[in-house]
């Protein structure tokens, strides 16, 4: 499997498809996002473990391949993109922070297994050139669990789990769709500066509303988390919700608008899905 | 006996128009309420409305146009659409959904705001104080 992605990305440097490959790199026993500039070094390109490729990085809040772009206009950057990089680069690029026009992607699919462990429903990118389509897993225990409590018990459960927060801001570091310059989660207004934990739920709120009609479910948020808040839990949800109200899934289609920046005769909203 | 706080946006081209009309028509609602002015229903940040709650309020009220008379042309599609997805976010963070209510009025409609703030006040009643008030004042 690593083998054949090896080959694929080889073969698109020699016949000049791109001019550099972004992809995982595994160096002394650790896995690091890296810049392929040279054939050999691709030997040890890998695709396991997962480790986020599109985060925005820190102080310019700025994603990676953002940051090629503005250096190098017309570079051909090819992306090795499992199936929630790809969703994150076509989200990306929607909402205009990359140019998808000197992006190649290569598009690598993920183990059964893998796509357990991340809870994935859709652990393939839709351009697949490796590997195959496994079927992704639908049913959540932790959104059932929560479906099932009553209101006031879903509140005490949030109330305890969003009191291990320590705001680190690993949730909104580690996602790839968290590109906003000026955070709502940063400024005073919104929750106050200076306390732990943040003000419940309104400091995690910001992040869900945000992440309503952007979230890919890669599930970066939970996994960067290190008082292990369930965040995708939530997320998870609004996204089964923003498909059921307005027939739109992120990720897909660069062409089709997020339904909360058009007007209902754009996308239509389904009544009576609210309880 | 549990008086509740209201926060309403009211929109300035119809539902503040309308409750000014209630005001002159003397139509008489439950004074719980508190009336921000907005341009539009679609200025209405998610935000503004978990902030709310976060302070303690009980419900909050967004009035704004009728489809398709909004004064910025679709700023209300906007409002509708933004909070269907709040009130699902706040189902699942455990606040009753039912403590957001999007309404439309219009200037013509002082009798409607009325009518819709006597049956807001009722069922914020009926659901008791904000549960986030509580837990707060431990």
């Amino acid at each position: 499997m690593i083998k054949k992605v090896q080959e694929l990305a080889k073969e698109y440097f020699v016949n000049e498809k791109v001019d550099v490959i972004f992809g995982l790199r595994e160096k002394n026993n650790h896995v690091a996002p890296h810049i392929f500039k040279k054939v050999e070094e691709l030997d040890n390109l890998v695709v396991s473990p997962k480790y986020p490729l599109l985060y925005n990085c820190r102080p310019s809040k700025k994603n990676i391949i953002r940051l090629i772009e503005e250096k190098y206009p017309n570079i051909k950057i090819g992306v090795i993109a499992k199936g929630c990089d790809k969703r994150a680069l076509i989200e990306l690029a929607k909402r205009e922070q990359i140019d998808m026009k000197n992006i190649e992607i290569l598009g690598v699919a993920c183990s059964r297994e893998e796509a357990i462990e991340c809870r994935c429903p859709r652990p393939y990118p839709n351009n697949l050139l490796i590997g195959e389509k496994v079927e992704g897993v639908f049913e959540d225990k932790s959104v059932e669990d929560l479906l099932n409590k009553s209101l006031s018990e879903r509140l005490a459960f949030w109330q305890y789990q969003l009191s291990k927060c320590i705001k680190c801001y690993g949730c909104r570091n580690a996602c790839p769709l968290c590109f906003c310059q000026d955070c709502a989660m940063e400024q005073e207004e919104w929750s106050k500066t200076g306390e732990i934990p943040p003000e419940i739920p309104m400091f995690q709120f910001i992040r869900f509303y945000h992440l309503a009609d952007r979230c890919i479910e890669c599930g970066e948020c939970e996994k960067a988390c290190p008082m292990d808040i369930p965040l995708l839990t939530i997320s998870k949800q609004v996204r089964r919700d923003v498909k059921e109200l307005f027939n739109y899934e992120s990720g897909l289609d660069i062409k089709q608008k997020s339904p909360l920046l058009t007007t209902l005769d754009e996308t239509p909203m389904k009544e009576g899905v609210n309880k | 006996m549990f008086e509740p706080k209201i926060l309403g946006f009211c929109c300035n081209w119809c539902a503040y128009a309308g409750a000014d009309l209630a005001g002159i028509n003397r139509n008489q609602y439950p004074p719980n309420i508190r009336i921000i002015r907005v341009m539009c229903s679609g200025t209405i940040d998610p935000l503004y409305i978990m902030k709310a709650f976060q302070k303690g309020t009980d419900g909050v009220f967004i009035g704004g146009c009728h489809i398709g008379d909004c004064h910025y042309q679709n700023g209300n599609h906007r409002a509708k659409k933004r909070v269907a997805v709040v009130k699902k976010i706040l189902s699942y963070l455990g606040i009753d959904p039912r403590r957001v209510r999007l309404e439309w009025v219009s200037a013509a409609e002082g009798q409607k705001f009325a009518q819709v703030m006597n049956d807001f006040v009722a069922e914020i009643k009926r659901l008791g104080p904000n549960p986030l008030k509580k837990r707060f004042k431990a």
